[in-house]
């Protein structure tokens, strides 16, 4: 009997030596099904089923087996139930972090692809914004803050020396 | 005789004739279309032959759809 988790979603078949899981559909993906197979693939030897829509079904078989069978498959079982929810968990922050991914990504390749090219420079485009500033973060200090230019008619302050 | 049931949502079915090929030497395999599985049945000289190899199809089926999906 396996002490950690509930009977009906662990099976053992001791003549087969084999160990099964019902994994619910709607909580692990199947990337997430794939993953943690693939963490087991080295020590045991891995079959998946879908027997209903929203259930997933993996049955697992030790590469090695030990003496005590029945707590080797239990142990297989609370490992690969383990890795389940550790690979669904990085599947969701992948889906989460994608665009963040990609972005920094996408920075990374530009960087390495190196200085553009005298084709490349002579093909940008300049003119465009390359961001909308409504708060004006992107201003010079002397746009932002220096002098102001006199107001049309008046010349510049006569020079010192000069009056 | 031992029979494998692939599911189709599960496993290429290029992913598993691959690993059927790579296993051929050791063991004769018929490959049948189900509906929702594809079915290996496989022959050998001893059960326990069978299922030595049926297990190790497990195994190559497995990682080759996973490797054919990236």
């Amino acid at each position: 009997m396996v002490m950690a988790l509930p009977p009906e979603l662990v099976s053992l078949d001791l003549d087969e030596r084999s160990a099964t899981l019902a994994i619910d559909a709607s909580i692990y993906p199947l990337e997430a099904l794939y993953g943690a197979s693939y963490v087991l693939i080295d020590r045991a030897y891995v079959l998946l089923d879908r027997p209903t829509p929203d259930r997933y079904r993996a049955t697992v078989v030790p590469k090695k087996p030990e003496e005590d069978t029945r707590a080797q498959l239990e142990t297989l079982a609370l490992e690969l139930a383990n890795e389940l929810l550790s690979c669904a968990y990085r599947h969701r922050l992948q889906v989460e972090n994608r665009a963040l991914i990609e972005s920094v990504t996408m920075r990374a390749m530009a960087g390495a692809m190196g200085p553009p090219s005298l084709d490349d420079l002579e093909s940008f485009d300049f003119t465009s914004d390359a961001f909308e500033d409504p708060l004006g973060i992107a201003l010079s200090w002397e746009e932002k803050y220096g002098k102001k230019p006199p107001p049309a008619g008046e010349g510049p302050p006569p020079a010192k020396g000069e009056e | 005789m031992r029979e494998v049931r692939f599911h189709r949502e599960l496993y290429r079915g290029e992913s598993v004739d691959e690993a059927v090929k790579v296993l051929a030497p050791y063991a004769k395999f018929s490959l049948i279309e189900e509906p929702e599985h594809w079915l290996v049945q496989i022959e050998s000289t001893t059960a326990a032959r069978e299922r030595k190899i049926a297990l190790e199809l497990w195994n190559h089926a497995l990682g080759l759809t996973m490797r054919a999906r990236g």
